[in-house]
């Protein structure tokens, strides 16, 4: 084997220009390979990082009666019941999301505000990583006219930032901001305001209406089945419209859903390319063997069987195929680094970071080595049953 | 036992739709240790003939018998082995591979034979040093002369140890002198004992044989012993 490569290495550098042509076609099809799969192995990981994000245990229940104008259809207090009685679920948040009026050092703005009984803010909102305070505290226990606020609140919602120990009124009341959250990098979660759930009813007058709950559940491998069985309990107050249910699940798998696209596209362009290799290498390999008959007939006349023809083309075009490959790997590579500053650039830090892994490379090297042999059997082929006193005459 | 016997052997090839005789009805016996000459004008079939004797090629009638084996109806790949074990070829053009080096050309047939590395290399070696090629291992061939090439080639054709070589006008290409000292390679191999079989049109070179075949038009006229 080693002698082969000797070989096919002298054969090679024999013709540069032409081995690098043939080079072309595997060398787009595997750089677009190696970018293909380290952008989707970023957007896995964007994926995740939202899942994580989100806490993996969790079912939303939202409902669809907008602006309070349900006639009874509206979820309730009744349902927050009806739900914690059903078997798997650990225990509810009830949530009361809406957007109030506000005045900030006689400033007035609209201020989107989600209600969350005070006692259980934090451990609904912890493990999501989307909270993390800069400053202060999360709402807590007995803490009736009390804010937590987001980012943008506190920065630049207002005229004047808003800092902890301010006072903002919501509806006219009076309310002390205890907490900020960091940057989260989502503009609906920066601009909002969480305060106790109980309160923000009252003071808006709205009854025992909920608009949404999280529901966590005893075991995540069970959210599926919990989930179901709250749409079927949910059913049977409610028009299957008014309400919709939804695992962290079902919400990230609409994310990768449209990823997905993408990957079939360049999918496609990675495969049309590696045909479009092959066919240059099988080509190159036939004028090869052409420009070469006399030489086979040489070997064969010096004890070549066959066999050693066949091997000596396959090895030549399987190496041209690594060769190949490895120049694809290095240009994914810097396509997928170019990529990253990109995302970078216009996405934010941190929101797609594409990786060419180890396991990659090294498939898409044995990858463009089976695509290069392939490519050499049918020249091969014909080069081993050249007929020995013909060749020896061209 | 003879080493060589051709038994009504016939050649022809197809052209187009017309069936051109190239060898007729030839009967030959060769002996161990012998030197022939074979001679004949061009296009009598001297080459097709040794082709046959070669195991590079099979006769389209009659048998050609080496070492008493039939090998006129042989599979490719067992022709291959016994042009490996029992045959070395010299070509008029040499026939060295031109990127290969001289010690990678005298090394390729033993390649295909499965020879270890370590085997072949001091193999290659002795034999360039033989011919007097002792100070051109790593030159390739478009770095020699012809002499020097031709000389390879002979180097070539021994690395399996075969007992027959056969050479089809070697010095064809070659100036007198360098023609010469092939010649005298060929005699001193001949004296090893090796089987040695030369097409040439040279009368010189013809005469350091003990044998020399007549051929004309596919037929052998003359087998005469000198
Ligand atoms: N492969 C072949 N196909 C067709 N004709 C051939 C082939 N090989 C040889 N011939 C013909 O056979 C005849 C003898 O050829 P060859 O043995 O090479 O002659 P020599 O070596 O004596 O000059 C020539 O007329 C040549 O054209
Ligand atoms: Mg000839």
């Amino acid at each position: 084997m080693i002698e082969y490569l000797e070989l096919t290495i002298k054969n090679l550098t024999f013709r540069k220009m032409r081995t690098f042509l043939t080079l072309l076609g595997i060398i787009i099809g595997i750089t677009a390979i190696v970018a293909l799969v380290s952008i989707g192995e970023g957007m896995t990981k964007a994926v995740n990082d939202q899942f994580d994000k989100i806490g993996a245990d969790k079912i939303f229940v939202a409902s669809m009666m907008s602006g309070g104008g349900g006639t009874g259809q509206s979820l309730t207090d009744a349902d927050v019941r009806l739900v914690e009685r059903i078997p798997g679920v650990k225990f509810v948040t009830p949530i009361y999301t809406l957007v109030a009026g506000s005045e900030f050092k006689g400033e007035e703005k609209a201020l989107p505000i989600t209600g969350v009984p005070a006692k259980a803010a934090e451990q609904t909102f912890s493990d999501a990583r989307a909270f993390r305070l800069m400053e202060g505290r999360w709402i807590s226990q007995g803490d009736r006219k009390k804010a937590t606020i987001g980012f943008k609140v506190h920065d630049d919602f207002y005229r004047v930032k808003v800092n902890v120990g301010d006072k903002i009124l919501i509806q006219g009341n009076e309310v002390e901001v205890v907490g900020i959250f960091a940057d989260t990098g989502d503009n609906d979660m920066n601009q909002r305001a969480f305060m106790d759930f109980d309160y923000l009813r009252e003071i808006m007058g709205k009854g025992d209406e909920i608009t949404e709950m999280v529901v966590r559940v005893d075991d995540i491998s069970q959210a599926e089945a919990v989930s179901i069985r709250i749409k079927e309990a949910l059913e049977k107050n409610h028009d299957t419209q008014s309400f919709v249910v939804l695992t962290s699940q079902e919400l990230v798998k609409q994310i990768t859903d449209s990823f997905k696209v993408i990957q079939v596209v360049f999918g496609g362009i990675a495969a049309v390319s590696l045909i479009v290799g092959g066919v240059g290498i099988a080509n190159t390999m036939i004028m090869n063997v052409l420009e070469r008959t006399k030489e086979i007939g040489i070997m064969k006349a010096t004890g070549a069987k066959s066999i050693h023809v066949l091997r000596m083309i396959v090895v030549e075009s399987g190496i041209i195929g690594i060769i190949g490959g490895g120049i694809g790997v290095l240009m994914g590579y810097v396509i997928s680094l170019g990529i990253n500053r990109a995302a970078e650039q216009y996405l934010g830090p941190n929101v797609l970071t594409t990786a060419v892994t180890m396991e990659l490379a090294l498939f898409a090297l044995t990858f463009s080595f089976v695509v290069g042999i392939i490519s050499g059997v049918y020249p091969a082929y014909r080069a081993a049953k050249l007929d020995p006193v013909v060749a020896l005459r061209s | 036992m003879s080493l060589l016997k051709l038994e009504d052997v016939c050649k022809a090839y197809q052209m187009g739709k017309v069936v051109v005789p190239v060898l007729k009805n030839i009967n030959l016996e060769i002996e161990r240790g012998e030197y022939v000459s074979i001679m004949g004008p061009s296009g009598s079939g001297k080459s097709t003939l040794m082709n046959l004797v070669g195991a590079l090629d099979r006769p389209t009638e009659g048998r050609v018998l080496l070492k008493g084996k039939d090998i006129s109806r042989l599979p490719d790949d067992r022709l291959a082995t016994i042009r490996q074990r029992m045959v070395g070829f010299v070509f008029q053009q040499f026939n060295l591979i031109p990127r290969l080096t001289a010690m990678e050309n005298v090394e390729l047939p033993m390649w295909f034979a499965g020879v270890p590395k370590k085997e072949r290399i001091k193999r290659a070696r002795d034999l360039l040093v033989q011919v007097g090629l002792g100070d051109r291992l790593t030159h390739k061939p478009t770095e020699l002369s012809g002499g020097q090439m031709q000389r390879v080639a002979i180097a070539r054709a021994l690395a399996n140890r075969p007992e027959i070589i056969l050479a089809d006008e070697p010095t064809g290409n070659l100036d007198s002198k360098s023609g010469e000292e092939i010649a005298k390679i060929l005699s001193g191999l001949n004296d090893e004992g090796k089987t040695i079989i030369i097409v040439t049109h040279s009368p010189e070179l013809a005469r350091m044989a003990k044998r020399i075949i007549s051929l004309r038009d596919g037929e052998i006229v003359d087998d005469r012993v000198s």
